[in-house]
């Protein structure tokens, strides 16, 4: 005989375990385990039968793993956190007491825990960490724009601000921007770092209210593990980019509100002078391998640079970039020191397309109105020259009257400019003045796109979205492809005309529908429209006939073999009819939402046509 | 107390083997002693070298075997009878001997060593019995009581009754100190050390006879010799233990300067010196576990999302409301879409704090399922099945409508030749009308609802019979062929009654005499015993002599089986459990179907047993069919499932269907074409192709040809009954709205 099975002491009731039950085990408060759950990423699990893993209660509760539990109760910080508790404690016996100094030495002496030892759990390899950057991403740059008060300290929103900045400038660097989306909620970029794709949302630049039931301890302690997360993996791409991290801040330009340029980018060959003579002597043996890369490098260049549009005719001469210490030069630079030890990563970053060189020939000018951080960000990551105007903030590499300006970025409407001298008159004839979208579309274009409809003060043609949308859905047409819908819609309508003028066929036509509907009452039209048109009635009753025919063979066709499918349904096990019908009800959602656009589409352009007409 | 001689028994029975005098029942003793005489011999040869250290053996002994032990070793013997006499020397244990320690000069137990051939417990024992220490009882209904060292078994001692034990505790003066021993399952006597023990045991003595309670205490620590003296003493204390130590305060000076100088700051603070430092992390390689699953990034953005989007994507104003209405937890997107002329005029994005809040609380707080995404096409879940057109002929649409007015048409019958159909209904009129024209020939009023009809599958002789009210008519239909007329009379009235059965059937069967026999009246009657209700069901054996009945109510289930050459009935089962829904012969087989509430039991007629129980999990079964081959069986229930058994292959059905959205009423295999036709409540009926093979492997092949409707549904009832033409693949079906129609091909 068996072994008795013991309820409660096998399975789901062993393997998960209640918040509850867990906050209990652990020792800690509901915040704690909150907190410790955050850095650890352990989250609630859904056993498969809730009423066996409550011991045969139904309440509604959350379940995590047992194990998981264990595994928090062997972490660090769990003792750190018991002991700020008694530091807590202690400190408010201090401060209640008056015993100022000794709350002081407690205060200096606070217990404070470490997190890279959690990074390397969640994260035990390099790729495993960019991978999961989009959301810190997106909550540095948020709170990088958070007013810091009460709740937010201020070097919380300075660190952030830094980091910012510091995966801005290396963004910049690494030419790795692929795509930008201006959406209502933010500006969405996607960079390409270390093979994975990083998709991250910055809001626009204004100040961002907490909303009052948005926990901040929550957002808090997420933060915490982002900002760490994310120093470690800058200090790993910058290291492997040949260049020190942290890059060295210029506090002047910093107060200056210059931004990403207050950062200096600085070669780590350059530190050690130890290492530059060996870097040095083994350049002698790299040198092959860097020419090859270079003949490719000019190679791509020549191809790419045959498909660009028209524009790149008037490609200007590269004015020498003295004032920006690491567009140019030093985007080669670590390359060179790179290319040492050709790994996977430096191969397979190497035959990058010109389009992250999309804006080199090209100078442009921000105007006031439009944001700096979205733009400068942009349009340098894609190898163009940016000026901006005092009021921007400073660091503008050039003023508004350089000649070397091909673009300018406006975004308000235009006006007259009546005491113009000719010299401005001249300027401006020599520059193009276009809207930002133009720098984006651009971008995920892949080409430089004609600066025509996106000129000051046009209506701008829509802005779509470079990440696609799921398979099936509705495409919107483009400016021109919507034309073509416009002429097919015409055609249609044209076409029904024509016919309407060949009596017969209209009759036909008319006798075809009135039968489909199988309503009497347009069936007495066709017939009157018939005998207005003199036919006979016995003629009219043998179309009728010929029609019903037509009509009934081609439906049977169809019915019959729907019908066929709908009695082979029955012979379907449920788990296949459910499945059958969940896909049918999706597929059906998607092809209704599509259907609705286009829809919609075309009554837009029907609206347009007769406006017009 | 038996549990301690059975422990110690082996033991015992080692030391006693050899010996045949303990047969004889003799007060045997000083077996141990022997040995340990032998031991001590043992001892003292093979201590020689030590013993030539300690020459004088004898310590500080307290009993005669001290001198015994000191006296030479050749007098032994004696002095073992000596001891043996006096039970205070009685030894389990090989005896100690008392010698002075050279190290700690104290008086210590010196215990012969054990010689493992011999002294082991098991060595030299021969115990007949091998099975070792399992509880005995298992062997009390086996002849014998264990096995040997040979495997051979051992077996069980004769016992003699209480008369004879009485007589042994009466002859033999050594009953009363002899026990049972389970392992040989005879009565033992006890050794003289187990008596020695039980008898201290009795007294309240130590059991262990060489224990001592009135030992000397040994003096460790008090005594002559052995006082301890406190050493104080009256000098004074010297200067320096006065005065602050010169070399502590050059220690602290150290400190102090280093202090001054700044080389040790006091009180600083251990968080501002330990700042957050990022280094290479990822430089050495990591655990080999595996990372945990990435969290689900958020869906990428889409059209809709952008500040200026086709204008196709903005919400009408009723969509908006009906965004602005719904929950924010039920909304498919958390935006509306917007456009504006130009990217200046976009202002910030009032959830956007919000929205990263609920992304993280998805991902602290949300558990996480994986899913596996199908990617298939959904029309590739439904089977492909062959086009019912290559499955003709089968029924598709209707030929002809008969109708009984005002009343529910319950039950048809079709007749073995395929040209007639009687009906009947509930106000008790049955017809009988062709099938092709469904002219009708004749009528019958009965009292009564028309429970069941059927036709005799015999094609000699032409007859059906109907339930009406407990009782059971047969009639002949008019226009028949006279030779077939004169048979049918002789089967069902023959002139020479059979012999009355040896006991009494309730069941009466009464013929009219000759003289008044028409058409118009039954030819023969059974009356089925009081309050059985109405016969709902008839099943005709194959060979036409058998008709099974089944009643609404009443005893034995209501099930009749009536042999009509015979004129007998009789009650299969005495009790049945559950209400029976229907009976059925097999077609080949002797062997009957019966369908209670939930369970179809098989039951071999010859052999009057039950063969299986088919369990088609439906919750109240309404009817069932068997195929003409007798493998398959189709089970119909009022929770609109169908079961399909495959008889060979399990119990439980090969193919359960739901298709009909209310109760099933009926279902029919067709004799000769592949073909079954359902009837249900919502007032269809079903048609499908169900082809059978003959070898066991491949199963049956069951397709949906066709759905025939037409009949109405009158107060919750539709289609009652379906039958097939026999001959033709043509079907027919009675309604609850009073009409029959004949379906064709």
């Amino acid at each position: 005989m068996g072994k008795l099975k013991v309820k409660g002491k096998a399975g789901a009731a062993k393997n998960f375990t209640t918040r509850s039950l867990a906050v209990k085990k652990l020792q800690c408060s509901l915040a704690d385990f909150r907190r410790l759950c955050i850095l650890k990423g352990i989250f609630p699990r859904e056993p498969r039968n809730k009423k066996k893993a409550n011991k045969g209660s139904s309440a509604p509760t959350t379940f995590y793993y047992t194990k998981d539990i264990a595994y928090l109760a062997h972490e660090p910080i769990l003792k750190k956190l018991r002991e700020h508790k008694a530091f807590a404690k202690k400190l408010s016996r201090a401060l209640g007491r008056g015993e100022w100094s000794s709350a002081k030495s407690l205060e200096d002496n606070k217990p404070i825990y470490r997190l890279d030892h959690i990074i390397k759990e969640r994260y035990p390899t390099f790729i495993d960490a960019v991978r999961d950057i989009d959301d810190a991403l997106c909550m540095v740059f948020l709170f990088s724009s958070l007013p810091s008060d009460g709740r937010l300290p201020k070097e919380v929103v300075e660190n952030c601000a830094k980091l910012v900045a510091e995966w801005q400038l290396y963004i910049l660097h690494s030419k790795s921007l692929r795509k930008v989306f201006l959406s209502i909620k933010g500006a969405y970029y996607q960079a390409e770092v270390a093979d994975q794709t990083v998709t991250w949302l910055a809001p626009y630049q204004f100040t961002q209210n907490v909303p009052a039931d948005v926990d901040l301890r929550v957002m808090l302690t997420f933060l915490e593990l982002y900002q760490t997360l994310l120093s470690f993996v800058f200090f790993k791409i910058y290291t492997d980019a040949g260049l020190v991290y942290p890059p060295p801040l210029d506090i002047r330009k910093d107060e200056g509100a210059a931004g990403i340029n207050a950062l200096t980018l600085q070669d780590s060959s350059r530190q050690p002078l130890a290492q530059q003579s060996t870097a040095l002597a083994k350049e002698s043996l790299s040198i092959t391998a860097k020419e090859v890369r270079r003949t490719i490098k000019s190679i791509n260049a020549q191809t790419t640079s045959e498909t660009v549009d028209i524009e790149m005719a008037e490609e200007k001469p590269l004015e020498p970039e003295a004032e920006e210490e690491f567009i140019p030069h030093s985007s080669t630079k670590p390359q060179e020191a790179a290319s040492e030890l050709p790994t996977f990563l430096s191969l397979s970053s190497l035959p990058q397309t010109m389009s992250t060189n999309l804006f080199a020939p090209y100078t442009f000018w921000l105007s006031r109105e439009t944001s700096r951080s979205i733009f400068e960000f942009t349009v340098r990551s894609f190898g163009g020259r940016m000026g901006w105007p005092g009021s921007s903030g400073g660091g503008s590499p050039f003023d508004e009257t350089d000649p070397s300006i091909t673009h300018v970025i406006m975004d308000r409407p235009v006006v007259e400019r009546k005491n113009e001298d000719s010299a401005q008159q001249e300027l401006r004839s020599r520059r193009k003045y276009i809207q930002p979208q133009w720098i984006i579309d651009c971008i995920n274009a892949g080409k430089i796109l004609l600066e025509e409809p996106y000129g000051q003060g046009k209506t701008l043609p829509p802005h779509l979205s470079p990440f696609g949308e799921y398979e099936g859905a509705y495409v919107p047409a483009h400016e021109g492809a919507g034309e073509d819908a416009a002429e097919l819609i015409e055609e249609d309508e044209e076409e029904d005309e024509a016919e309407a003028d060949e009596q017969s066929e209209a009759q036909d036509r008319e006798m075809a529908t009135a039968v489909a509907s199988k309503d009497p009452a347009a069936l007495r039209a066709a017939e009157l429209a018939a005998e207005a048109a003199g036919l006979e009635y016995g003629d009219f009753e043998a179309k009728v006939k010929q029609a019903n025919k037509k009509r009934s063979k081609k439906v049977s066709e169809t019915s019959v073999e729907v019908a066929e499918q709908d009695m082979n349904k029955m012979m379907m096990s449920n788990k296949q009819r459910k499945l059958y019908e969940k896909m049918k009800y999706s597929q059906g959602k998607k092809n209704s939402e599509r259907l609705k656009l286009e829809e919609r589409k075309k009554d837009l352009l029907r609206q347009k046509r007769k406006g017009t007409s | 107390m038996t549990s301690l001689v059975n422990h110690k028994r082996p033991s015992k029975r080692k030391n006693v083997a050899g010996d045949d005098v303990q047969q004889a029942g003799l007060p045997v003793n000083g077996n141990l002693e022997m040995l340990t005489d032998e031991e001590d011999e043992d001892d003292s040869s093979s201590d020689d070298g030590q013993v030539d250290e300690f020459p004088e053996i004898v310590g500080q002994s307290d009993s005669e075997e001290d001198s015994s032990d000191g006296e030479v070793l050749e007098d032994a013997d004696e002095d073992e009878d000596a001891d043996n006499d006096s039970d205070d020397s009685l030894h389990i244990f090989p005896k100690a001997k008392t010698i002075v320690s050279t190290i700690t000069k104290q008086p210590k137990l010196l215990y012969p060593e054990i010689e493992p051939e011999y002294d082991s417990d098991s060595s030299t024992e021969e115990a007949p019995n091998r099975v070792g220490n399992v509880p005995m009882h298992w062997y009390d209904d086996l002849p014998h009581i264990g096995y040997d060292m040979n495997g051979k078994k051992v077996l069980r001692p004769a016992r003699g009754d209480e008369l004879d034990k009485f007589l042994a505790t009466v002859d033999d003066s050594e009953a009363w100190t002899s026990a049972f021993d389970k392992n040989t399952q005879t009565d033992k006597p006890l050794t003289t050390e187990e008596l020695d023990l039980i008898r201290r045991l009795y007294v309240g003595e130590n059991p262990d006879a060489s224990y001592d309670p009135y030992e000397p205490t040994i003096e460790w620590f008090t005594g002559k010799g052995k006082e301890e003296i406190m050493p104080l003493s009256g000098a004074l204390q010297p200067k320096r233990r006065f005065v602050p130590s010169k070399w502590e305060k050059k220690k602290v000076m150290k400190i102090v300067r280093a202090i001054r100088q700044g080389r040790i700051v006091p009180n600083k603070s251990k968080t501002s010196t330990s700042k957050f430092e990022p280094f290479a992390i990822w430089s050495e390689s990591s655990l080999a576990q595996a990372p945990p699953l990435p969290a689900p990034k958020p869906p990428l953005p889409t059209n809709a999302e952008s500040y200026n989007p086709p204008e196709e994507y903005l919400p009408s104003d009723q969509e908006r409301k009906e965004w602005e209405e719904q929950d924010s937890e039920d909304r498919e997107r958390n935006f509306l879409p917007q456009k504006f002329p130009s990217l200046r005029l976009v202002p910030a994005y009032d959830r956007f704090v919000k929205e990263r809040f609920d992304r993280q609380l998805d991902l602290y707080l949300a558990p996480r399922v994986q899913r596996v995404k199908l990617n298939i096409d959904p029309n590739s879940l439904i089977p492909k099945l062959p086009s019912p057109n290559s499955l003709r002929p089968f029924p598709n649409y209707r030929s002809l409508q008969f109708h009984h007015p005002n009343s529910r048409a319950r039950c048809i019958s079709v007749s073995p030749d395929g040209a007639w159909v009687v009906s009947g209904d509930e106000n008790g009129v049955v017809s009988l009308w062709e099938t092709i024209i469904g002219r009708e020939v004749k009528w019958w009023k009965f009292d009564g609802k028309i429970g069941a009809l059927a036709w005799c599958p015999k094609t000699d002789v032409s007859y059906f019979c109907l339930g009406v009210d407990e009782a059971i008519h047969f009639i002949i239909p008019p226009n028949v062929d006279a030779m077939i007329l004169s048979l049918t009379q002789s089967v069902l009235a023959p002139s020479t009654l059979p012999p009355p059965p040896a006991n009494p059937s309730p069941v009466k069967w009464v013929t009219p005499p000759s003289a008044s026999w028409s058409v118009d009246k039954p030819i023969l009657t059974i009356q089925l015993p009081s309050s059985s209700g109405i016969p709902t069901n008839f099943c005709w054996h194959h060979r036409g002599d058998y008709l099974a009945v089944v009643s609404s109510g009443g005893a034995q289930g209501g099930v009749w089986i009536n042999q009509i050459t015979k004129r007998h009935s009789q009650a299969p089962f005495k009790k049945i459990k559950g209400a029976v829904q229907g009976v059925l012969f097999h077609p080949t087989k002797p062997h009957f179907f019966v369908a209670t509430q939930q369970y179809v039991r098989m039951y071999n007629l010859a052999e009057q047993k039950l063969i299986k129980t088919l369990t088609p999990g439906i919750r109240w079964i309404s009817c069932m069919d068997v195929h003409s081959s007798g493998d398959h069986l189709i089970v119909g229930g009022y929770d609109r499932k169908l079961c399909w058994f495959d008889l060979e292959l399990s119990e439980k059905p090969y193919k359960v269907l739901r298709y009909h959205s209310r109760a099933i009423r009926s279902l029919h295999f067709h004799p000769t074409y592949p073909l079954f036709a359902s009837s249900s409540d919502d007032g269809s009926i079903q048609i499908f192709h169900s082809r059978v093979y003959n070898d066991l492997m491949t199963d049956p092949l069951i397709v949906p040809l066709k759905i025939l409707r037409g009949h109405h549904v009158v107060e919750g009832l539709g289609v009652l009954q379906v039958k097939w033409n026999p001959k033709h693949p043509w079907l027919v079906s009675s309604g609850a709205d009073g009409k029959i129609s004949v379906w064709c091909s």
